[in-house]
């Protein structure tokens, strides 16, 4: 497929809405996202399922009175397009009004970006069939305890997106990003346990099946055997997979939206220590290899390097153009877009912790007893606008700086500002699941509910 | 709109790459939704969201596609690509006669969403907007979101299956946040249903957003809750994200057959104390998960899936029944024509039984109440759960105690099970959107008092770490 020819066929399209739209008197700004997608999944060596799909869409912005209207639209059809600009337009009318309410002026230029992988297009089906296939037997392989696939799969999308505004905005990119993950189930005298491994990222020939594979069943196997602890308080460290869960919760606290509202646990602390000095966390719209990396956000703003918290202190929030505005600031560019669907709220890019000076093993090793987290549920329901989280946990028990028997069952609980204030340790090895990445984190202690 | 004739083709187009069956699944859905925050409607969306995806199977292998394009040329090719991406033979040329399985159960809508003018919309979420604010002046934020969908569907399939139905939810969500110095805390409530604008006639939206704000408030008083194994009393305005955690995913049959459940194996076997009956029912008139036809047009029902402690049944959709050579159960659902369709839950419940609620209260020394839970996750290898407990209290003598917050509940699903020893008579209903494999789906769940008497509450252990 031609890539250069969707682009303008998209933007073209965009730029009509938007001029149609603003011949009703309004700002418009029309966002269209297009992909492919495709998806494998295998189980015991055979392809259980294959999904090949095209899905595009319309988001249609419309300011009218400092008053913003939306509708959205996966059909294209000219009937279609005509209802979704006057539904819009309508909208506009029941909303209130803002004199923030506003759309980014054209900007220059955007920066050119790797974004594209040719060897996700070129590989052939076959090829990624049997990288599944391998990944599997690679876990399969790793232990004998290995003895259920739960899903073995590949996937990869390609888009386009298209953006055209009635102040002069008009750009589109193409990019492409690709996948595999594994989980699998280790059981021995009775006992399940389950263990996942997973690469996502831009470039197809990343992707090690070794790796996942043998990763999924490793951390499947560790897990037989797994005891209760007594209640108590002790040293937690937590794996980047369960560093980058925790870094989830906070991300809506750094964006000018939740401040501007009052939800945020980091509201009025600009300037002030809000974690330990030996964290830095970044927001980077550009970084290489970065799944969430663009020319520019949803709304046409460029990307860009954010470094929210510096060395434990609080510098800057995440902003789009709305709340940049209303705080007298330049967008950082991250209004984001989860889809056509809805407005551009804020959001995060290639979010992370940046890398310490500590190997996982030092972090380990200086612990007379602790829990090296390998497993939390129920992250979803810590509340990110008072801090207050409680996550059931797994991991393995550390004993005298050593890894020793498997623990289930606990929870741990705490606040996210008293959690980041009190780590005392930051690993090398900073890994990104999708766009948010951490390192291995270490805090003192925590209480441990058994 | 396609034909009978047109579904015919595009079926019969997917099976020529040899598949045993084929399935089209079209949908044309039309959101409203109304977003009000800091006093302001900020929000007021509508979108129309069209596609179809087709699905062939051949044994155990599935092929699925979709696109948003709903013409006839186009779904033909689709269908042709689907169809050539299952290995089998070719086969010949199937005939399909359609026949319409009759539903179960009839939902009436009685005020549609589109005939009720969206200024009445935007005056309503207004309205609880307000309501909420007027609870106490520490009230610093509201969130109201309204939203009403309509899903028409046609699911047709190889087997001679048509079924156009449509769906219409309405929901209303309030989130309120108290602050008060340095402690912030939120409450949250929301109702919902398969129903229209009825919904109202039963939710109070002003009721539902003092009750939110309420929460946020007292939460700012709550200490943090204590750490360690307690008995665990669950009143039934709770909600039952309990029963849908710790047990309800470990019976959908997919999860059963891939030996990836506790509870695979197990029917005929005693799973829970006698005093436990739990049943998935998609017939319950207008609750968030209930279904006419479930996504692959079989008629929704209402399944016993545990029995006095014996597990009696799982949930099946086409696939994992099929593999079993029996019916399905109408289980078989997908958030959207993007997705194919697996074994999902529709309402869930424990089923009420004997006990006065309040005596399983007056008769709990110590322990914790739970009014509200929020969230949960279960992971269906080993049993265990997690939920957080919205609104709890300590339970002293008997009797309820002071509020407490960050609370969360860990157990193992089938143990905790086999020790609820109390279950009141009372029930009482939740909707939420549950999560499996990425897809999103509405489900109702609902439970009576019921007492536990030991669970691992995850809270602060030393006092003076409690902030």
């Amino acid at each position: 497929m031609d890539y250069g020819k969707l682009e303008k066929h998209y933007l073209d399209l965009a730029e009509r809405v938007c001029t149609q739209a603003a011949q009703k008197g309004v700002a418009a700004e029309a966002f269209i996202n297009a992909s492919e997608e495709l998806a494998i999944e295998v189980r015991n060596q055979e392809v259980e399922v294959l999904t090949t799909a095209r899905d595009q869409g319309l988001g249609l912005r419309i300011i009218s009175d400092n008053r913003v209207g939306f509708a959205f639209t996966t059909s294209f059809s000219h009937a279609a397009l005509e209802a979704c600009i006057d539904q819009a337009v309508a909208n506009a009318r029941l909303t209130t009004a803002d004199e923030h309410n506003c759309l980014p002026a054209r900007y220059p230029g955007y920066r050119q970006l790797d974004l594209f992988d040719s060897q996700i297009t070129t590989a052939s089906l076959e090829e990624k069939i049997e990288l599944v296939k391998e990944i599997e037997r690679q876990a399969r392989a790793y232990d004998p305890r290995i003895k259920i696939t739960e899903s073995c799969s590949y996937s990869d999308s390609r888009y386009v997106v298209a953006l055209a505004n009635s102040l002069g905005v008009e750009a589109a990119y193409h990019g492409a990003y690709c996948g595999a993950s594994t989980f699998v189930v280790a059981v021995e005298d009775g006992e399940s346990q389950a263990g996942f491994g997973l690469t996502y990222g831009l470039k197809y020939g990343d992707i090690d099946a070794g790796k996942i594979g043998r990763e999924g069943a490793g951390k499947a196997v560790r897990m037989l055997g797994a005891k209760k602890v007594a209640t108590q308080r002790a040293a937690v460290v937590f794996e980047p997979y369960i560093a980058t869960n925790f870094l989830g919760v906070i991300a809506p606290a750094l964006t000018a939206e939740a401040v501007q509202k009052g939800k945020s646990l980091f509201r009025g602390k600009v300037g002030q220590q809000v974690a330990a000095p030996i964290i830095s966390i970044v927001d980077d719209g550009y970084r290489p290899d970065g799944i969430a990396s663009s020319p520019f956000d949803g709304e046409g703003v460029p990307s860009q390097y954010t470094m929210p918290v510096e060395q434990g202190v609080l510098k800057c929030y995440l902003h789009n153009t709305y709340t940049a505005a209303r705080d007298g600031v330049k967008s950082t560019g991250n209004g984001s877009r989860g889809s056509f669907k809805t407005t551009p709220a804020v959001g995060t890019t290639n979010f992370y912790i940046e890398a310490g000076s500590l190997t996982p093993e030092a972090i380990i090793e200086e612990i007379p007893k602790g829990l090296y987290v390998t497993e939390v549920m129920g992250m979803h329901t810590a509340n990110p606008i008072s801090g207050d989280s409680s996550v059931g946990a797994s991991g393995i028990w550390i004993e005298n700086g050593e890894l020793t028997t498997p623990v289930r069952g606990v929870a741990i609980a705490g606040n996210i500002i008293d959690l980041l204030e009190t780590i005392d340790a930051v690993g090398t090895d900073l890994t990104f699941f999708g766009g948010t990445g951490a390192p291995t984190l270490r805090v003192a202690s925590m209480t441990i509910s058994g | 709109m396609l034909a009978t004739g047109d579904l015919r083709a595009i079926l019969q187009a997917a099976l020529q790459g040899g598949g045993s069956f084929a399935e089209i699944f079209i949908e044309r859905r039309r959101i409203t939704s109304i977003g009000c925050e800091e006093n302001k409607i900020e929000q007021l969306i509508s979108g129309l969201d069209q596609g179809a995806g087709i699905r062939v199977i051949k044994g155990e292998n599935t092929a699925y596609g979709y696109s948003n394009d709903l013409n006839r040329e186009s779904l033909l090719q689709t269908a042709a690509l689907v169809g050539k991406a299952v290995e089998g033979q070719v086969s010949v040329n199937k005939e399909i006669d359609f026949k319409a399985p009759a539903a179960k159960v009839e939902f009436k809508i009685k005020i549609r969403p589109e005939q009720v003018p969206v200024e009445e919309k935007v005056a309503l979420v207004q309205k609880a907007n307000n309501a909420a604010r007027a609870v106490d002046q520490r009230i610093a934020q509201v969130t109201v979101g309204y939203s009403d969908v309509s899903q028409q569907v046609t699911i047709a399939n190889s087997d001679g299956l048509l079924v156009e139905d449509e769906r219409v939810r309405t929901r209303l969500v309030v989130s309120a946040v108290a602050a008060d110095g340095d402690k912030i805390q939120t409450g949250y409530e929301s109702a919902g249903g398969h129903l229209g604008w009825e919904l109202f006639e039963d939710f109070d939206p002003e009721e539902l957003a003092r009750l939110a704000a309420r929460r946020a408030v007292m939460m700012l008083e709550a200490k943090p809750a204590p750490a360690g194994k307690m008995a665990v009393v669950m009143a039934a305005e709770a909600g039952g994200t309990m029963i849908h955690e710790a047990c309800g995913h470990g019976l959908e049959a997919d999860l059963v057959q891939k030996q990836l459940s506790v509870y695979a194996g197990k029917k005929g076997q005693q799973v829970a104390s006698e005093l436990i009956t739990v049943v998935d029912d998609a017939t319950v008139v207008g609750k968030y998960g209930s279904l006419r036809f479930d996504d692959e047009g079989v008629p929704g029902q209402k399944t016993v899936l545990i029995e006095k402690g014996i597990l009696k049944e799982y949930m099946y959709d086409y696939l994992t029944a099929h593999k079993e050579g029996r019916l399905p159960t109408g289980n078989g659902r997908r958030q959207s024509y993007q997705d194919r369709p697996i074994p999902r839950m529709t309402n869930t419940y424990i089923a009420p039984g004997k006990d006065d609620p309040i005596s399983i209260l007056k008769d709990t020394k110590e322990g914790l109440l739970v009014k509200r839970m929020g969230g949960g996750q279960v992971n269906t290898t080993n049993g265990d759960f997690v939920f957080d407990v919205a609104e709890g209290y300590l339970i002293q003598e008997g009797k309820i105690g002071p509020a407490v917050r960050g609370a969360t509940l860990t157990g193992n699903g089938p143990k905790v099970l086999k020790i609820i020893d109390r279950v009141g008579s009372d029930l009482g209903f939740a909707l939420g959107v549950c999560g499996k494999d990425g897809q999103g789906v509405p489900v109702g769940d609902a439970q009576p008092t019921i007492r536990i008497p030991e669970l691992v509450v995850g809270g602060i252990l030393d006092r003076e770490a409690g902030a």
